[in-house]
């Protein structure tokens, strides 16, 4: 009887199973113990939405509460890293991610190259991503493009929980920088976990849904609504193949190119803005190395150029809806 | 009865006095070599400042880290990188201690403790706040310390990493090489109060300004606070006080400094001349000894400089490698 | 006739050392130094002052200053002096301290107000002359310096400097050690110590095991720092014709072993051989052959057996403004009370004189 956790505990989870391994395994974030020098219950809070509750009593020496400085507090993971120190350092939302940016893009993305090879930073850093939360603008961005641009970083985003789980401990266990972006509106997505410690190899994409007429490349949050969309085309006699991602970078571009060999026809939906976007970046790559496989023009679907709205009645209409996915996969298909 | 009065003993004397000179002539070196041309991108020399870098990596071994900033050649030195691999990574050879990927301003050596020359200014204080929070886990007994300018003592990385090595109570040391320049722009207009000791007593740590054209009295200071770190004591501020003799990068032409100003630094303010007086005048170092340093130094930078220029570019395929450590 | 020029000397650079990191000793910060002497000003304008000199600084408190008073000018208040600024280099080192005293000093000023430690006070006394001076403490040790309200020091010097109060009361005289290395002079106002170390260093000391001697001119036995020593041996008043000198032994073969807080929060033990009685005017020579000089807390100077060292106790070495006695004299005079004769009636009920 397998056994069915969320993807927010299956998180919690991941990180026990490898703090209890791993003595080096320490995490560090605002509030992801809770109540730090205050007078009321330790543990308070266990992250802003109860991800980490639970770790401080398990992992004392393993869990940090720190001042809301994240430029110290990530550098500081980051410092760790290359001195033998495995650490998760907490973003609390990817958006907070420019103040401490130049600490990720500068220093531990580039610390392997620019040291010829010498230096290993082992750091995770996860962070909060997306919309639908009613968040508004500065809380609720889907900033994978700006970290998979980057060389020497490795970008994760799961759509499920047990992606979660093994992934996340795959980025724990791996001795790169990663970047491990959780969707707040997945949290409480349930789906089948082991019980028992897991790696997911990066660089895998999971084809959800296998079909022979298009192609849909997606990854987090829209791969549910993809799923959504290919459900309704069946009834046009539309077969979607749906490919989830999972890691954005290393990306597999295997996968992808032999689906669009085998439909001929590609839909990228991504919940980021469009300029510069995984959409913009995978069609382009399939533009070159599968031009000819192509039936179609490649369909991207996409977030608006805009920032994201506060309102439910905009913010609904601003993250690609299942209906947005089928209308491009028929657009596709008409031409 | 010892006839030396200096609490070092000729043999650590002598180390100190090797040290800063070999920096120095590094340096030197360097000035000359990058106005010929021979020099590919930016170098920032620590001239004139080699008494703060030697005073303190005096009292530090392997274990401890530091971070250090563009002007980082004097670090390197001091903490133990090979000065021939230093020299051919400036040229950008294969051979060089970054494999010629890095260059001047990102030389490094995480076996020796030295995670980088950066040229990001401000950015090594969160990472050595990592590098302390590491030794005080894994428990080693080591210490970190950040070399900033006075400049980037204005960065918010700098400003957060005092207060996080602070709450908690890091065995971090922040070293504020004052040398009076943030590239051209004068301490009076850049920072305010131009206290950086009151900047670590707002953060709840004690701060120390010290002569650092002085190698005893930045050696003396950085002893107590190393130990006060070691002992669980927390973070210190030291500021260094100093002078830096040629621009902020080489090809700056200075207009920046005051009539009569390089003059009298050079004459007034050379910490080697001022260690090496001291020291003869106390009769425990001879000039011959002394000299025969400085014929040793210069001989082994000469021989850097023949050896870099001889040693190989990186292959082309290098280009792609080490970017991870599996993709 | 122009009224009488108060000098002003506040170190924006004291309390930096190496006593931050091995005792507990404060650090000032600059809004704090720059608020002592917006009171001292506002003292001594209450008291006729109208014209105050300052050296000058880069570290801040020459901006805060002008920024306050411009303040309070647009506010229609008149409760500052004209403040201005010696027309001098500034090079943030004790020079600067050395330098504004030499200045005002030629400007015959009435009186010099000290902002500092005992170290700021003695580089300001060599140079003073016969100008008086108030001490204010914002140092790291404050031996020489009386720890009082700066509005008050203003108010009194202001008494002082505008005659309010007779000299015979307004002005002390003071003991100070002086000292010759060969040609060099120097001098001290609390305390010289004789240490092993024969480097300057970080200045500061604090181990005992380097004391080889101390020569103090005064000592209570509520001071702090050196002298310290003797103020919890055989205390000596600052107007005491007489000072003391010990001889430090190792603690474990001494006579006696003494704990003293040779900074702020260090209590040290000390091991003492003898302590003895120094006369005035009577020149002494250190017994070690070897090590440096330490002036109120501060090594300056190193010495070996080939330099010639005399260290001599004088009186009437300089004058301080008498901050209790000024005040005592203004309370009995009634100077800041404006009456239409029914002062003495008030007065003569309670007792007092008109």
């Amino acid at each position: 009887m397998a056994r069915k956790l969320s993807m927010k505990d299956a998180i919690n989870e991941a990180v026990d199973q490898e703090m209890t391994r791993d003595p080096t395994v320490i995490m560090m974030g605002e509030d992801i113990v809770g109540g730090a020098g205050a007078s009321g219950e330790e543990d308070a809070w266990g992250g802003v939405l109860g991800v980490t509750k639970g770790l401080y009593a398990k992992h004392r020496n393993q869990m940090i509460d720190t001042p809301l400085s994240e430029s110290a507090y990530v550098g500081a993971a980051i410092g760790a890293a290359a001195c033998g120190l495995r650490p998760i350092a907490e973003l609390m939302f990817v958006d907070f991610i420019g103040v401490c940016l130049d600490q990720v893009y500068n220093q531990a993305a580039k610390f392997r190259y620019m040291f010829g090879g010498k230096a290993e930073t082992p750091v995770v850093i996860r962070a909060m991503c997306g919309a639908g939360f009613r968040a508004a603008a500065q809380h609720s961005q889907m900033l994978a493009p700006i970290f998979t641009h980057i060389p020497g970083l490795k970008v994760v985003c799961p759509s499920n929980a047990y992606d979660t789980k093994g992934l996340l401990i795959q980025s724990i266990r791996d001795n790169d920088p990663v970047i491990f972006l959780e969707h707040k509106n997945l949290y409480g997505h349930i789906s089948d976990v082991p019980e028992e410690s897991y790696t997911i190899p990066f660089g895998e994409a999971n084809v959800v849904r296998e079909g022979k007429h298009a192609t849909i490349v997606t990854y987090g949050q829209t791969v549910h609504r993809s799923v959504d969309a290919a459900a309704a085309l069946t009834k046009d006699g539309v077969e979607c193949e749906v490919i989830d991602l999972r890691t954005l970078s290393p990306i597999d571009w295997d996968t992808v190119i032999e689906s669009v060999e085998k439909t001929g026809r590609l839909i990228c939906v991504d919940e980021a803005n469009p300029r510069c976007s995984i959409a913009a970046d995978v069609s382009a790559h399939v533009a070159q190395e599968a031009f000819k496989a192509l039936k179609g023009p490649i369909m991207m679907v996409t977030a608006p150029h805009t920032p994201v709205p506060f309102s439910p009645a905009l913010e609904d209409i601003y993250i690609p809806t299942a209906d947005a996915i089928a209308s491009a996969v028929r657009k596709s298909m008409a031409r | 009865m010892s006839n030396n009065p200096f609490p070092l003993s000729k043999e650590r004397l002598l180390e100190a006095y090797r040290m800063m000179r070999t920096i120095r002539e590094f340096e030197e070196r360097l000035h000359v070599d990058f106005a010929r041309g021979d020099i590919p991108g930016f170098v920032h020399l620590y001239a004139g400042e080699e008494a703060a870098a030697t005073g303190i990596m005096m009292h530090l071994n392997d274990r401890d880290r530091i971070a250090s900033t563009h002007r980082g050649h004097g670090h390197c030195i001091a903490k133990g990188v090979d000065v021939k691999e230093m020299m051919a990574e400036i040229y950008g050879k294969a051979t060089g201690a970054c494999r010629g990927k890095g260059g001047s301003m990102h030389i490094a050596n995480l076996s020796k403790g030295m995670m980088g020359a950066n040229g990001i200014l401000g950015a090594g204080a969160p990472l050595i706040c990592g590098a302390a929070l590491a030794a005080q886990k894994l428990g080693h007994g080591g210490v970190g310390v950040s070399f900033v300018g006075d400049g980037a003592s204005n960065q918010g990385t700098f400003l957060e990493s005092l207060n996080l090595a602070s709450v908690w109570n890091l065995p971090a040391i922040f070293v504020v090489e004052n040398n009076g320049y943030a590239e051209s722009t004068s301490v009076e207009w850049a920072v305010a109060g131009e206290s950086y000791v009151d900047r670590a007593t707002g953060f709840g740590m004690p701060g120390v300004s010290v002569d650092g054209t002085d190698f005893f009295a930045v050696y003396e200071a950085a002893g107590e606070i190393v130990k006060r770190a070691r002992d669980g004591g927390g973070p210190s501020l030291l500021e260094c006080t100093m002078v830096r003799f040629h621009g902020h990068f080489e090809g700056d032409a200075q207009t920046y400094r005051g009539k009569g100003e390089l003059e009298d630094i050079h004459a007034n303010k050379d910490c080697i001349k001022i260690f090496r007086n001291r020291v003869r005048e106390a009769g425990v170092v001879s000039d011959a000894e002394f000299d025969k340093i400085d014929n040793a130094v210069v001989a082994l930078i000469e021989q850097a400089v023949i050896e870099a220029k001889a040693a190989p570019l990186p292959k082309a395929a290098e280009l792609l490698t080490d970017v991870y450590v599996a993709y | 006739m122009t009224g009488p020029v108060v000098g002003i000397i506040a170190n924006p650079v004291s309390a930096r050392d190496i006593r931050r990191v091995i005792s507990h000793a404060g650090c000032l910060q600059i809004t704090d130094r720059a608020g002592i002497v917006l009171r001292v000003l506002a003292g001594l304008a209450a008291s006729g002052v109208r014209e105050v000199v300052m050296m000058p600084d880069r570290s801040g408190l020459r901006g805060y200053l002008t920024r306050a008073m411009s303040r309070a000018e647009n506010a229609g208040e008149t409760k500052f002096p004209e403040l201005r600024f010696l027309d001098m280099k500034v090079s943030g080192q004790a020079a600067d301290s050395a330098n504004a005293a030499r200045q005002m000093r030629r400007m015959d000023v009435a009186a010099i107000i000290v902002l500092g430690g005992d170290g700021t006070h003695r580089v300001v006394v060599a140079e003073c002359g016969d100008v008086p001076i108030a001490g204010i403490s914002t140092g790291t040790n404050n031996a020489f310096p009386e720890t009082r309200e700066p509005t008050v020091t203003g108010l009194a010097v202001g008494l002082a400097a505008t005659g309010a109060v007779p000299c015979a009361a307004a002005f002390a005289d003071n003991k100070r050690l002086e000292v010759t290395i060969n040609d060099r002079q120097e001098i001290a106002l609390v305390d010289v110590a004789v240490v092993r170390d024969r480097v300057v260093g970080s200045r500061a000391i604090w181990k005992p095991d380097s004391f080889t001697e101390l020569f103090v001119a005064f000592a209570e036995p509520t001071s702090i720092g050196m002298s310290s020593i003797v103020g919890l041996l055989a205390p000596v008043k600052r107007g005491a014709p007489y000072g003391r000198r010990v001889i430090f032994e190792r603690p474990e073969t001494a006579p006696f072993r003494l704990s003293a807080p040779i900074a702020p929060g260090l209590m040290q033990k000390v091991g003492v051989q003898s302590v003895e009685t120094i006369k005035l005017h009577a020149p002494m020579t250190p017994t070690a052959p070897a090590g440096s000089l330490a002036f109120d807390g501060e090594r300056e100077v190193t010495f070996s057996h080939d330099d010639e060292v005399r260290i001599i106790l004088r009186d009437a070495a300089f004058r301080t403004i008498d901050v209790s006695a000024c005040m005592a004299h203004a309370a009995t005079k009634g100077r800041f009370v404006e009456a239409d004769g029914a002062l003495s009636v008030f007065t003569r009920q309670l007792g007092g004189s008109a």
